[in-house]
């Protein structure tokens, strides 16, 4: 059965999309009150940034002169973002949809999805974190009101059990939002779950990650992996399998800090380790609800930073991408010191509505026809 | 045995995985944010019919262990062992309880049915979407539940119990899904 077709037959089932307007709502209301200006950017794009592995969307424009045109979906609204930001935007924020080919039908991914974007000027990834703390206890404690207030989920479900005051039942357990959040660093989780010494990972003299070394660690924990992998391939590997799945167990929301310098591309490498990335995700129920960087802003930087990326990305096979390069050229303008954030407003949801699929949460999910 | 990319698996494929046999049984795609695809498998053990979980790097290389579909007899029940014969050569197999499952409802001795076989040994069997079996203790249909409405249990011949329709009479085939136990229709 069709959601809608489902809504029709039982009441119950708005509730989840009753608790999606509220937390939209309150997203606009946290970043209004704090004087961001709130953006719209195109989602139909002729160029993309990086990442082409994130199969894209493609489609064709018929321009004018009758003349055919390649177009791209959005996987994320960063590059129009950042060009406002050189533009003299200041603090940003957008809610909009963005697009992930080959990535359906699961319980946390949709190909069309919503993501919040947000850049705070002169913040760093911890101005990020707290801001994160904020929004989503404004968000948990504005649909505590709203329940109250107005009964506007009107059912004798547990939800007053579901939302209470800094806390979400989620997954038969109890989450606390009660900040400070935990802040654990990639180097301690990754310790922690694999057994093996960060430092066997890096090159101290020639300042390096060399794959044999993660290679090595990798077969140690039982992996295959050889010389044609990408460092990022195999780390992530690892990640998945051996520390993802400890994160769902986490009675509170807990950030991940200082990732590998591999992992982070854009992000600005930290002054007193250069081993890692200004960078952190959060994690709430096991899910990755968000992703931050303190944006790196010098210029010769990013450009051999997207040399080295499409090297990595030419050596998996990756699709030739056509580079924006008004992207480029507002960089070389100078990006302001910033911080962004992208956060999976779709999963935020989830964890309000206590649901396990993002198919409850989304009106109409692809996965359905 | 022939090596097979994670990008490529299918579900119900066998692979070997941690040098034991498994069977897939769900597979996704997977892209952590701005990095390569990775696959995300669930393993069914054909030892243990435990379900673990692992993500391979999507060009990871796999062994595929090729099964052949063979149809075979199902004879008894011996301890923890289904016993199956290959009417052909009177080959026997046999496949645990625990991978038989809840197909134990269902299961009629002397059909026939699809048994995956790989270099001799049974892995598993392919369940069928349907079976017929004959209703073998009915209540009567005047005396009719008025808690469920125009439903009734009935028995079959393998001693599960059913919810069926009222009509339904001693001594009539019926189909089921095996998979939800639900009646499915009458044989007509």
């Amino acid at each position: 059965m069709k959601n809608w077709e489902e809504l029709k037959l039982n009441q119950t089932f708005w509730k989840p999309f009753k608790i999606r307007m509220e937390v939209i709502k309150a997203i606009r209301e946290f970043f209004w009150a704090k004087n961001f200006l709130e953006v719209e950017t195109p989602l139909l794009v002729p160029s993309l940034i990086l990442e082409s592995t994130i199969n894209h969307f493609h489609s064709e424009l018929i321009t004018q002169n009758g003349l055919k045109k390649r177009m791209f979906l959005t996987s994320s609204p960063e590059a129009s973002l950042k060009k406002l930001l050189v533009a003299g935007a200041g603090n940003i924020f957008e809610i909009t949809k963005s697009f992930r080919n080959g990535e359906d039908g699961t319980e946390n991914h949709n190909s069309e999805f919503t993501i919040l974007e947000w850049y705070e000027i002169n913040a760093t990834y911890k101005e990020s974190m707290k801001m994160c703390e904020r929004l989503i206890i404004y968000i948990s404690n504005n649909l505590v009101q709203q329940n109250s207030k107005f009964k506007i989920f009107n059912f004798k479900s547990n939800l007053n059990k579901q939302i209470q005051n800094d806390k979400i039942y989620y997954r038969n357990k109890d989450i606390s939002l009660t900040p400070p959040w935990e802040r654990i660093s990639v180097k301690d989780v990754w310790e922690k779950y694999t057994g093996i010494p960060f430092s066997d990972l890096y090159d101290i003299r020639r300042k390096s990650y060399p794959l044999e070394k993660i290679i090595d660690a990798s077969r140690k924990l039982g992996y295959q992996a050889n010389k044609k992998n990408s460092w990022e391939e195999i780390f992530n590997q690892i990640f998945l399998n051996e520390i993802e799945p400890q994160l769902i167990k986490d009675k509170q929301p807990k950030f991940l800090y200082d990732y590998p310098a591999p992992l982070s591309a854009l992000a600005k490498i930290k002054k007193s380790d250069e081993r890692f990335a200004e960078r952190f995700e959060l994690y709430i129920g096991g899910m990755e609800l968000a992703d931050c960087y303190s944006e790196l802003v010098d210029f010769n930087e990013q450009i051999k930073r997207f040399r080295r990326e499409k090297e990595v990305i030419k050596k998996r096979g990756g699709k030739d991408f056509l580079e924006d390069q008004d992207y480029i050229s507002a960089l070389k303008q100078g990006l302001p010191k910033s911080s962004g954030v992208a956060l999976g407003v779709d999963r935020l949801v989830m964890l309000f509505a206590n649901s396990k699929s993002l198919d409850k949460v989304i009106l109409f999910p692809n996965g359905e026809t | 045995m022939t090596k097979i990319a994670a990008s490529s698996f299918k579900k119900g494929i066998f692979i070997e995985f941690r040098g034991e046999p498994c069977q897939i049984t769900d597979n996704t795609f997977v892209n952590p944010g701005k990095g390569s695809a990775f696959v995300r498998t669930k393993l069914k053990s054909i030892k243990t019919g435990r379900v673990v979980e692992f993500t391979y790097k999507s060009g990871e290389m796999v062994e595929e262990i090729p099964v052949d579909a063979r149809e075979m007899q199902y004879l008894y029940l011996q301890g923890d062992e289904y016993f199956f014969m290959d009417p052909k050569n009177f080959e026997q197999v046999s496949l645990s309880r625990e991978l038989i499952g809840d197909f134990e409802k269902f299961i009629k001795e002397g059909e026939i049915y699809q048994i995956l076989v790989h270099d001799g040994q049974a892995l598993t069997m392919r369940f069928p979407s349907k079976v017929r079996l004959i209703v073998t203790e009915a209540e009567d249909s005047a005396r009719g539940n008025t808690v469920m409405g125009a439903k009734k249990y009935v028995t079959v011949e393998t001693g599960a119990r059913v919810i069926t329709p009222i009509f339904i009479k001693l001594g009539e085939k019926i189909i089921i899904d095996p998979e939800t136990s639900e009646y499915a229709g009458r044989e007509s």
